[in-house]
Parts: C-alpha cells; structure tokens; sequence
C-alpha cells in the first residue's frame, strides 16, 4: 500500500493558495487516505469544515470554501489529485494511493 | 401567501421562509418606525413537542435603503442561538413557565443583534449575507446580545397568562435607542387560502366565477395560526439619510426602501452520529420579501427560487412580469364577462410599476409619494412624513388612507383586497383617467378581514399567539 503524507501531497500539488487553503483540512485529508493524517498540523484546525468544489475539471477550476469565503482556483494538478482521490472513494480503503 | 411557501425551495424550508413584511410609522410613537418580518409560516399552535422555534443556522436580514439606490444603507441582523436545560427529557418544559427565566422552561431560544452600516469607513464586517453592500466599507455595531425569546404558547397549564408573563417580557429595549421583539406571534396576514388558489376563486363573488356556485362569505386561512415574528422599532432618526425626521411628504429624504431576507451557508455538513451539522462558505440568500405578493403572484414558478436568492437592485428582470401580470389576463378568463376594459387593457401597467418597482411619484395621488427614483426593485417604500391615521382603513391608499399600503405595510391592512383590485384595474384609472373602470372591481375582495383580538395596540403590534390546548386542530 502506497501511502502520502499531507505534506507530501500538498508539496505535489504545488499551488501555495490552495495548499494554504487545504492545510488545515481535515476532511479533504480523510478523503485521500484515513492513514495518511500528519499528527503535527502546521496551524489550527478550523472549526468548520473547508470544503472544495471541481467547477470545471478540463480547465482545473476548484472552489475552496473557508469560512465565511469562497474563492476560486485554478490549479489542474489540485483538481486531478481530489478527482483521483474522489475515485478511490469507490476502491476498497488503502487499495490505492493518489500520488 | 403572502409570501408564505411561496417558492419550491423555500417551502421546504420553513424557518427560513420570509413569509411577510411590515413597515409603518409606529401609532403610539410616530417618532419611530416599526418594521416586522416573519418567518416560519402556517404553525399549527398544536405543534408539540418540539415546538417551532427560528433557526439556529439561519441569518435574518432586515435592510432600509435610505438614499433611493435600492441598495442597503443599514442592515439589521438576527442570528438565534438554542439551549437545553435537560437533555434527559422529551419535555419542551417540565412545569409551568411564568417567567423567562423559569426552571421549568428546557428548550430556549436567545438571539443577538448587530446594525451594518454601509459606506462609513469602519472596515468590512457587515459585508455578509444576503445583498452585499456596494464595494465600500461598512461598519458592524452589535447592539444586544442573549436576548430572551419567549416560549412557544403552548397552554393555560404550561404558560398561563402568556401575554403578560412572556410576550410582553420578551420586549427588549437596546441601549442604542432600537427596541425589538422576537417570537412566536398570531399570524397577522389573513386571507382565504382555500379559495384563492382554486382557479382564482373568490368566494364573495364566486356566482360569477367560469365554474360557478352561489356566493359565500370569505374563510380566513390563517385565521387559527402562528408564526415567529421579528419586530424592531427604531427612531426615524437613525433610518434617515440625513438623521432627519422629515415632515415634507414630498421630500426624497422621507422614503425608506425597506425589505428583509434570510440566508443560509452555502454548504452544509452533516456531522456522524447524527449531531447536528455545520456550514461552510459565505452566506447564500434563500429568501427574501418586499411588496406582499411580489414573488407569489408576479413571478412566474419557474423563477422564484432565483427571485429569492437576488437582490431588490436587479429587479428589472421582472419588469414584464409587472407590467404585464398573470393575474390581470386570468380574471376576464375566470371570471367571464365581468372585466371587458380589463380585457382590452394592453398596454403595459404603469400603475403596477409604480406600486410595485418605483414608487409613486409626486402628482400621481394627491399629496402623496413614495418614489424612490428610476430603479426597479422590490421595496416596501414608507414615506415617514405621513403621520399615522388616526382611523386606519385597511385598504390603506387606494381608500384615503396615505398611511397605509402601499405606503409601506400596516399589520391589518388587507393586502388580498387591495392587490386584487389594483391588478383588476383599479390604479389605472390614476394614470389613464379615460380608463373605464369594470364595475366589478370594488367589489372584488376574498371575504376575510382582520378580526378582533388579533393584534395588539404597542410594540410588537402582531397579537398573542395561539395556545395548543384552545387551538387543538386548524
């Protein structure tokens, strides 16, 4: 079983507005793979959920909703790794990683 | 109606549904107005155990647009908080409640609330929710904190004396001149439901409906129900433009535009376990009201979940609508024979724009205007120059009553009547004086009217509740 560290994947990701976003995420986290959660998160959780939303995956449009705020990015790399781990919701747990 | 699920979304979701919104100068104090907004419509008062109550998650808006842009200049929010004596019970109360803050009383409600202010330059706080303000800064002032809301009127053995013990209790006076109320209420809009929407049925003249039976009087749909109220008073001084308390009926500084709306989070997540859930992302406007009737009789259905979610600035989308209402079109169908001139009327309805759009300008009524400038949008307009009558009529304007709808909203105007003739032409005739008015139109009305004991004389003017025990079915 392959896992990823959130350190890990937010590096791959690349993009610091929507690593800033997803940082302190722990359900986008969960998502990807239960294992893979840093027990040293860089800042403190949220009390709300963050959530992201694929507008348009061609063009890698994500809608990160924090807060009280919603803004829009486009990173493809972001939106292919939550496609990618949107589809592993639908394998067996840790059958795939999503590096 | 007015308002009540009156749109496919927020009919199922009743404690955001803004069912109805009142604005007047206040009776017994006509140096303030009175504005009300309610929620949570068509309670049974039987409604137990788990009595209705506003939604914790929900954001209530009421905004005054004081400068004739159909933009907020203020906006007042109310956000509501609940709390549980006693988890250990399916007891909404475990004795009788004679007091807000009694032993007995396990599922309460309080609230907080915060005046926005746009455009003075105090950062960005009051910029959620809702319509937005314009692009400058506003300034977020909270005004009260864990105010008491009263109980649900349940009973004489659970709150005996409700008025005095609860209703009257729950009358806040804020220490920045605002005095508010929130709860539950006597539904104050009345109006024959069941007739209505049976193909436009008005039972009075229902012998001349296209499938007749003989006349009858009006049934009051909401006669026997309750609904939460949200009232706040407030010295015209702190609505004017200017800090004025106009007495020129003709100046532009009198008209307040005024609507109320209620937002919820854009996403929603339910926690495990069934522990409630939280919100994410800003606030989404799901309702909203103005004029009564607005997005019940003048949008069409496949719009009214969009209306709700807009802003009164952008109202011109439905500018055909008005000009050209459903209604005026189905009442010569309906009611074959009785409304030729009504028939022939093609051109667009002036009248209705400014009821309902505009605002009535100066030289249309007589002494009278409310007119807010070219913009189209959906506002109750008070002009706060006329003085309350002293013998309010119900049908407000269109009888002589420049106090009354559509100069702002009184709590016993009779809405149905005045709409209903108005759409069957009866304001026309102000801007077409050769108009031929049918002789039907005055005598249109649905039968229902507002009754005795079902308002009160002060602050928060919408009566008593409905207790359960008394009210047991509907």
């Amino acid at each position: 079983m392959h896992t990823i560290s959130r350190r890990a994947f937010l590096k791959t990701a690349g993009v610091a507005t929507g690593a800033a976003a997803l940082t302190a995420s722990p359900a986008v986290a969960a998502a990807l793979e239960p294992g893979a959660l840093e027990t040293m998160p860089s800042g403190q959780l949220p009390h709300e959920p963050i959530v992201a939303i694929i507008r348009n995956a061609d063009l890698g449009e994500v809608t990160v909703l924090s807060g009280r705020t919603e803004k829009t990015y486009t990173d493809k790399m972001l939106v292919k790794r939550l496609l990618k781990a949107a589809r592993l919701n639908h394998h067996p747990a840790g059958e795939k990683g999503v590096a | 109606m007015s308002s009540h699920r009156e749109a496919p979304e927020i009919s199922k979701d009743p404690v955001a549904d803004n069912a109805d919104v009142y604005a007047f100068v206040s009776p017994d104090n006509p140096d303030t107005v009175t504005i009300i907004s309610n929620f949570v419509p068509l309670q049974g008062p039987a409604g137990g155990p788990n009595f209705f109550e506003f939604g914790d998650d929900v954001l209530y808006s009421i905004y005054i647009d004081n400068d004739s842009d159909a933009e907020p200049e203020i906006e007042y929010q109310f956000q509501f908080n609940s709390t549980l004596q006693n988890p250990n019970t399916f007891l909404y109360n475990t004795g009788q409640v004679t007091s807000l803050d009694s032993p007995n009383w396990n599922k309460r409600q309080f609230y907080s609330v915060t005046r926005i202010d746009a455009g003075s330059g105090h950062g960005n706080g009051g910029n959620q929710g809702g319509p937005a303000f314009p692009n400058g800064a506003s300034h977020a002032t909270v005004l009260g904190t864990n105010l008491a809301c009263p109980p649900c009127n349940i009973g004489p053995r659970s709150t005996p004396d409700y008025e005095a013990n609860l209703g009257a209790a729950a009358v806040h006076t804020l220490a920045s001149g605002e005095t508010v109320f929130c709860g539950q209420r006597n539904d104050p809009f009345y109006v024959d439901l069941g007739s209505i929407f049976d193909l436009g049925d008005l039972r009075p003249v229902q012998n001349f409906h296209l499938i007749s039976t003989p006349a009858a009087p009006g049934v009051d749909g909401t006669k026997a129900l309750n609904i939460h109220t949200i009232a706040i008073q407030v010295p015209i001084t702190m609505l004017t433009r200017d800090g004025s308390k106009p007495s020129n009926v003709s100046s532009a500084t009198a008209v307040l535009g005024i609507w109320s709306g209620a937002s919820r989070r854009k996403v929603r997540v339910m926690n495990d376990g069934g522990n409630g859930s939280v919100g994410s992302g800003p606030w989404v406007q799901v309702s909203r009201l103005g004029n009564p009737l607005f997005n019940e009789v003048i949008v069409p259905l496949g719009k009214k979940d969009e209306w709700n979610g807009e802003n009164p600035v952008g109202d011109a989308e439905y500018l055909p609508n008005v000009q050209h209402p459903e209604l005026a079109g189905l009442l010569p169908v309906l009611y074959p024979g009785v409304f030729p001139s009504l028939a022939a009327v093609t051109a667009p309805r002036a009248d209705l724009v400014a009821i309902l759009l505009t605002g009535i300008p100066s030289g249309i009524v007589p002494g009278f205007q409310n007119y807010t400038g070219p913009t189209y949008a959906d506002m109750l307009r008070l002009n706060v120059a006329v003085p309350p009558a002293a013998s309010p009529n119900p049908l407000g304007l269109v009888a002589g009553d420049p106090a009354g709808f559509p100069n702002g909203r009184r709590v016993a105007d009779d809405i149905v009547t005045i709409e209903v003739r108005a759409i069957a032409g009866l304001t026309y005739t102000l801007i077409n004086p050769s108009y031929a008015l049918d002789g039907a139109v005055n005598l249109l009305t649905d039968g229902t009217g507002p009754g005795s004991g079902r308002y009160l004389s002060r602050f928060p003017y919408v009566g008593t509740p409905h207790d359960g025990y008394d009210t047991p079915s509907i």
